[in-house]
């Protein structure tokens, strides 16, 4: 995964309400739940609180795992990109990647191991077609900086920009199959709204299996 | 990475205050060889308070050359080996917990062992002591448990040998563990390791005076033990890291007003150490020796030789397959003797079983030590309180 020195510019991690929400309205209470990228935990601390599930976090950052044992979340220190090896086949209801798919060395690979140990997966991700990010690459014919993409191309976590149309072709290219699409628009979340790949800020997809 | 210096164990205030060991006799003991061994006798202490429901006992398991004394003061005002972590609002917090650590059965600090007389002749035993196992040592636990008259331990916790033990109560004890703490562990000896402890054993064989065989060499201890020493100095190795002895040593030599090298081994061609890293082996060898039995190295290093539950169950994933209890594997990322995929090895078997376990490798640079030296201790302090805080 990428710099870990990096600090995180976006709304805080802990702070993304509207992107959680969005998650635990789509899980089933009672369920098994692994969050991949889990950093300290408020999301696996929310859904057990809120929705009764048995989570698990996978987190590389030493402070964050700390942080998820304090809280009680159990949690695994591995790199996402050493793929989920010991994780067995259909293991948990949902594999959740919020933020995190920019961020991964070969996001293809993790994606199907996600599909491979989860019912259901849940993938979150800043979308690089909004059209204020294409707008900066068109007239300024600058590498896009903003709210969702806020680091200098030099020094990024987020090696791999993706739009929400290449993502759907990428899931279909997978194997995978899109059951819910969600939208960050302004801040507020809409159910496949309209014009999304040029209007949402984020994009967040429900997926399984075909 | 910076590395502050590092001690045998971590600075501490022995703040739970002054404890006794207390000594637990039983009639004996069937061990895994078929050998009965008896009677036996259990170096133990406790920190702490019982609950009245009996459901806040937390058994700590000592490495190769600890003992019981792992928290509070003894009567010479000596400090715990795990002081750091155990103790009124630290790591293992005594004001919530009833703690327990005891010394191995083969150790040489109050617990059946080598030194201990010999029933059939009336000396001690000696190199005679029969070979045991980590599930002998874990059993002998077990029996002090009953003797406690505590039916469920809320965890048990241990480093390095300690982690094999509290790897192996999970497996063969499931209803009498909650929770198993398996810090800087494998749960198979590797080839590696078994070659290190060898030549460490026969370091101690090669010691001229003990090879006459006399168990009663009391009086010859303090004349040689050379074998012992330098067992313990390959030992020390092994629990550093290169890392720590670059910035702790570094090529320093011990007398710094010499320009250039000694170019002499010493009077007698008898080398006593010209740089630091030397004398420091040094000092841990011959300290080693005034407070460690050789027999008891012998014994308790072939016990480890042996723990494999990999061969003894078929694969890991069948050893784990009856576990109950919730798992915290810990390791170190610059532990070189028993590295991190060896944890990780243990943590797939659990996942393969779908056992509630987590995993934590954390970044420190002191080898395989790093559960015992200052540096240490903060990050395991907030992971002990919190796993034990999420333990029902």
């Amino acid at each position: 995964m990428a710099s870990a020195d990096l600090p995180e510019i976006r709304t805080p991690f802990d702070e993304f309400e509207v992107g959680f929400n969005i998650i635990i309205d789509l899980i089933t209470p009672g369920t098994r739940v692994l969050d991949l990228g889990c950093g300290s935990g408020t999301l696996l601390q929310r859904l057990r609180d809120e929705k009764d599930v048995e989570g698990c976090g996978v987190e590389l950052e030493q402070e964050s795992v700390i942080q998820c044992v304090e809280r009680g979340i159990r949690v695994m220190k591995l790199d996402l990109d050493d793929g989920l090896g010991g994780f067995p086949d259909l293991s948990y209801e949902y594999v959740i990647l919020s933020r995190t798919l920019q961020q991964l060395m070969r996001p293809d690979l993790v994606l199907k191991e996600m599909m491979r140990v989860g019912s259901k997966c849940i993938i979150t991700f800043p979308n690089f077609g909004h059209w204020k990010v294409a707008l900066q690459y068109l007239i300024r014919g600058r590498v896009p900086q903003c709210s969702t993409h806020p680091h200098p191309w030099f020094n990024t976590p987020d090696i791999h920009p993706v739009t929400i149309s290449d993502f759907r072709d990428f899931i279909k290219e997978i194997g995978g199959k899109i059951e819910r699409e969600i939208h960050i628009v302004g801040n507020v979340p809409r159910e496949d709204a309209f014009w999304a790949n040029r209007r949402a800020e984020w994009g967040c997809c429900l997926i399984s299996a075909v | 990475m910076p590395t502050e210096p590092i001690r045998e164990y971590a600075d501490s205030d022995g703040r739970y205050g002054v404890v006794q060991t207390q000594y637990a006799r039983f009639d004996g003991i069937q061990l895994e060889s078929g050998f009965y061994l008896g009677p036996l006798t259990v170096a133990y202490e406790t920190y702490g308070t019982l609950s009245p429901n009996k459901d806040n006992a937390v058994l700590v398991v000592h490495a190769l050359s600890g003992d019981a004394h792992a928290a509070g003061k003894d009567k010479d005002g000596r400090i715990g080996w795990w002081d750091a972590m155990i103790g009124p609002g630290k790591g293992i917090d005594t004001d919530r917990y009833f703690v327990i650590c005891s010394n191995c059965l083969g150790g040489c600090k109050g617990s059946t062992g080598p030194r201990s007389i010999n029933p059939a002749t009336g000396k001690p035993y000696g190199r005679s002591f029969p070979l045991i196992t980590m599930s002998d040592m874990v059993n002998v636990q077990r029996m002090l448990m009953d003797h406690l008259g505590i039916d469920c331990l809320l965890t048990v916790v241990g480093g390095s040998m300690g982690g094999m033990q509290a790897l192996d109560w999970a497996v063969r004890y499931p209803s009498r563990v909650r929770s198993s703490v398996v810090i800087a562990a494998t749960a198979r000896l590797s080839p590696q390791g078994i070659a290190f402890n060898w030549v460490g054993r026969n370091a101690i064989y090669s010691d001229p005076i003990r090879a006459c065989g006399d168990p009663d060499k009391t009086a010859l201890r303090e004349k040689d033990g050379r074998g012992l020493a330098v067992a313990r100095m390959i030992g020390h190795i092994t629990y550093l890291s290169e890392d720590t002895m670059e910035v702790k040593f570094g090529r320093k030599r011990k007398l710094t007003d010499m320009e250039g090298f000694r170019y002499s081994l010493g009077e007698n061609g008898t080398e006593d150490g010209e740089f630091e890293v030397e004398s420091y082996l040094e000092h841990q060898g011959s300290a080693f020796v005034r407070r460690f039995d050789e027999d008891s190295y012998i014994i308790i290093t072939k016990a480890i030789d042996y723990f494999d539950l990999e061969g003894q169950y078929g694969s890991l994933t069948n050893a784990f397959k009856d576990i109950t209890a919730k798992i915290l594997v810990i390791s170190f990322s610059s532990d070189w003797l028993y590295p991190s995929s060896m944890s990780h090895a243990i943590v797939k078997a659990m996942q393969a079983n779908k056992k509630e376990v987590a995993f934590i490798e954390l970044d420190l640079p002191y080898g395989h030590d790093s559960f015992l030296v200052n540096a240490g201790i903060p990050s395991m302090t907030r992971i002990m309180k919190g796993f034990l805080n999420g333990v029902r």
